[in-house]
């Protein structure tokens, strides 16, 4: 299936059911209602498979790539969605890699059907050491960890990587949440209070340097694409707006100082967009293609912040308010930049990648 | 000992190909160039640059994007490709005299000229010598093109042509001019009644000034033209026709001239971390600053072959939109790299070198480097005529 699907027939069935369920009036709602997750969207995105994109078929999922994976997240990232998809992409990737058979049986089909929902550890970020198949100590900083009913964090034993799958209501776990500008997304820090952990709570891999390189991959993909998908939505809007809104006896949109500015952000991302889809073309379990995911997360988080970020100038008081849509963009947009990996981490990735080439 | 080189003939053949046009340049191209070249131009450049392109030639290659119409060697976008990785992979010196010649003189004249027009002037270029200038801009009209006045009068089986031009690159060279001239004065937009001429640039009449530019080369000239005598047969497409002509020229200098560019600003990016290894790798921060050109590089290579890749599966229908956004994206992002290598070299590259031509924008003397990429950022549309054009053609805000 995965050889055969259309991507932008993809594009299209994602844009036209989120447009109708998470209207700008939704979005701009949910970022005053204090809830963590739009909880009836994510169960229609499960009902429609959307959380069973990179599942293997044979345990529940529609077994397609990393390329379907970047159009979701972009979809996603256009309507600000508030639902915890990044950790659903990741843990299917971790555990269809890296999971033994009962771990798959056991975790994918519920994955798939949108049941479980993961806090996800950045893949290169500290690991809880693991004694006597118990852990105690605090994974910091996950994201989605507050909506979550699993997690999958760093772990180490006798000195080597793996990672600890557990469900959030285990004894002895406790999540402190961090509330977020970005309310479309959740933060939270997982306690672990002599947590003890089942053989078949602890992933391994021959190679963990490939495992994690791997989820360093489909990360930055995912992140890169949310971004895309919030730098051309609140483009698109702003644009709308520059041809209604009035001043001087024409519209703002004729005023040539921001005409420029609506150029350069529209010429940035139709970059991006080229970039993104070569880097997501790229297979994540090729080493070769780890410097162009690292180089395309900094790069489109960058460009969709400072697209966001002079759309609400470009909108004047209106921008500043609530009640507009922008600055849910902007919060997203600003989360992604510094999500997983902040710019300098990941510029300096690229540029050890580069020299060891 | 000389061996004779057959790379057309390997088409079919990637891998065989590729290693003709290796084996070809090993023996064929300039020895030493970047050091023997320093300093040259005009004069003392023109006959390296004529044996260069003989060189290229013989092997079918001095025209390489051009198609078997054009008297070029009609190869497919993928031996296209290699074609300019290997000639970068060598560090083969740019034609650059040739620059319009090889793109915007084709891509005029092979949409709109006369049989034989594309007869005489386009195999002059071929198995020729010579070295085409372009005679757009005037004193009056930069930007607003279409407000030029040099004139051109109707007298029975030629036209008299008087007016100025200026910024013609590479004038003091050429041959040939492609030139811009109002045959009509009185018209209701300034965009009609432009025509399109050869012209003669040994024609009694004309008179060629060397501009020095910013770099201290003689890049660019005045043309001043009194009561040139153009043939009524050089004439390119109908009389008042100039303007949209004048879009397939420029259409030129927005696509394919970039790709060579890229191409060798990416080979260039490899070395200059080699070069800065022991010195401003070192700084975090500057080394964070060359790694996020990474990205940059990639968006416009990315961009680049798009365009080519529509351009073969289409010539007529390849996307308009994308040229304006290839050239708002490099001009740019050049500026900014080349700058930047100045900031990461410090002192270092303040100090005055002379130039090396035929290097575009990687002759790898910072300074130098960077103030030649305001040649994208300026000529053939500005970036703030591009902004006007993506803005109000393709994002529909109003003028
Ligand atoms: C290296 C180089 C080589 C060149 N080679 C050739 C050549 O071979 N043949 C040839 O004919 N010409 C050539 N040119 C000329 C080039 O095409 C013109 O310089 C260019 O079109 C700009 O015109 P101008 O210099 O008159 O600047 P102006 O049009 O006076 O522009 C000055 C400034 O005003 C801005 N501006 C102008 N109009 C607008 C507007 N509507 N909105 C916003 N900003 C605006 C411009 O962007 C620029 O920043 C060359 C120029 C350079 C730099």
């Amino acid at each position: 299936m995965s050889d055969t699907i259309d991507l932008d027939f993809l594009d299209e069935s994602f844009a036209e059911m989120l447009s109708s369920e998470w209207p700008r009036e939704r979005s701009v709602a949910h970022a005053q209602s204090g809830n963590l997750i739009a909880a009836d969207l994510w169960s229609q995105m499960a009902g429609l498979g959307w959380t069973a994109l990179n599942v293997p078929e044979e345990f529940g999922g529609l077994g397609l790539g990393i390329e379907a994976t970047s159009r979701l997240h972009a979809a996603l990232g256009a309507v600000s969605a508030p639902v915890p998809m990044l950790g659903t992409t990741m843990a299917a990737a971790l555990i269809a890699h890296a999971g033994s058979d009962r771990q798959r049986k056991a975790w994918l089909p519920a994955l798939a059907d949108g049941s479980m929902r993961f806090g996800f550890a950045q893949p290169s970020g500290a690991q809880l050491t693991i004694e006597n198949s118990s852990v105690s100590g605090i994974a910091a900083d996950i994201l989605d960890a507050p909506s979550a009913t699993h997690f999958v964090l760093n772990g180490r034993r006798e000195g080597k990587r793996s990672w600890i799958v557990l469900a959030a209501d285990s004894p002895g776990l406790s999540v402190e949440v961090h509330p977020l500008n970005d309310t479309s997304r959740t933060l939270g820090s997982v306690n672990f209070s002599q947590v003890t952990l089942a053989e078949d709570a602890i992933i391994s891999a021959p190679d963990c340097q490939r495992v994690v390189d791997l989820l360093e991959h489909w990360s930055c993909i995912a992140l890169a694409s949310d971004s895309l998908g919030i730098g051309e939505a609140v483009l698109n809007l702003t644009i709308e707006y520059l041809n209604v809104r009035e001043q001087f006896g024409k519209v703002i949109g004729s005023f040539q100082a921001l005409k420029h500015r609506v150029a350069d952000h529209k010429t940035a991302l139709v970059g991006a967009r080229e970039f993104l889809a070569h880097v997501a073309s790229l297979d994540p379990g090729d080493p070769a293609g780890l410097i162009e995911a690292l180089s395309s997360k900094a790069h489109i988080t960058r460009v969709a912040a400072e697209v966001a970020r002079d759309c609400i100038q470009l909108h004047g008081g209106v921008g500043f308010t609530a009640e507009f849509q922008p600055h849910v963009f902007l919060k997203r947009a600003k989360l992604n930049e510094a999500l997983y990996l902040t710019r300098n981490e990941a510029l300096d990735r690229v540029a050890d990648l580069l020299e060891a080439a | 000992m000389t061996r004779t080189f057959d790379i057309l003939s390997k088409v079919g053949d990637e891998g065989a190909f590729r290693q003709e046009i290796r084996d070809w340049l090993a023996v064929s191209m300039p020895k030493n160039w970047r050091s023997e070249w320093q300093g040259l131009e005009n004069e003392t450049l023109k006959p390296k640059m004529i044996d260069w392109l003989e060189e290229r030639r013989k092997v079918g290659l001095a025209t390489p994007h051009w198609p078997k119409e054009w008297g070029g060697p009609g190869l497919p976008f993928g031996y296209q490709i290699i074609v300019y990785e290997e000639l970068t992979r060598a560090d083969a010196p740019e034609l650059h005299m040739y620059m319009v010649s090889l793109f915007q003189t084709p891509a005029t004249l092979f949409e709109h000229g006369s049989p034989a027009q594309k007869e005489k002037y386009l195999s002059g270029i071929t198995h020729g010598t010579d070295i085409w200038c372009q005679g757009f801009s005037e004193p009056g009209a930069g930007s607003d093109l279409a407000a030029l006045r040099t004139s051109a009068r109707r007298e029975g089986d030629h036209y008299v042509v008087n007016g100025q031009k200026i910024w013609s690159s590479g004038a003091i060279n050429a041959q040939f001019c492609l030139l811009l001239a109002r045959t009509e004065q009185n018209v209701k937009r300034k965009h009609e009644g432009i025509s399109y001429f050869i012209m003669d640039m040994k024609a009694p009449g004309v008179e060629v000034r060397p501009i020095r530019s910013i770099t201290g080369e003689q890049e660019f000239c005045e043309i001043f033209m009194d009561d040139v005598k153009i043939p009524a047969e050089n004439l390119i497409g109908a009389e008042g026709d100039g303007w949209n002509i004048a879009q397939s020229t420029l259409s030129a200098e927005r696509g394919l001239l970039i790709f060579g560019g890229t191409e060798r600003l990416a080979r260039s990016f490899e070395r200059d971390r080699v070069d800065g290894k022991d010195s401003w790798m070192r700084d975090p921060q500057l080394r964070r600053e060359y790694a996020a050109f990474h990205a940059e590089l990639q968006v416009i290579r990315l961009l680049i072959r798009k365009l080519l890749k529509e351009l073969e599966a289409n010539p007529d229908k390849a996307s308009s939109t994308l040229p304006t956004f290839i050239k708002l994206t490099w001009g740019p992002f050049l500026q900014r790299y080349t700058e930047f290598l100045v900031r990461a070299e410090g002192l270092q590259a303040h100090k005055w070198k002379a130039p090396i031509p035929a290097t575009a924008h990687t002759s790898r003397i910072k300074f130098i480097d960077f103030l030649k990429s305001y040649a994208w950022t300026i000529a053939g549309g500005s970036n703030e005529i591009m902004r006007n054009i993506i803005a109000e053609r393709y994002l529909g805000l109003p003028r």
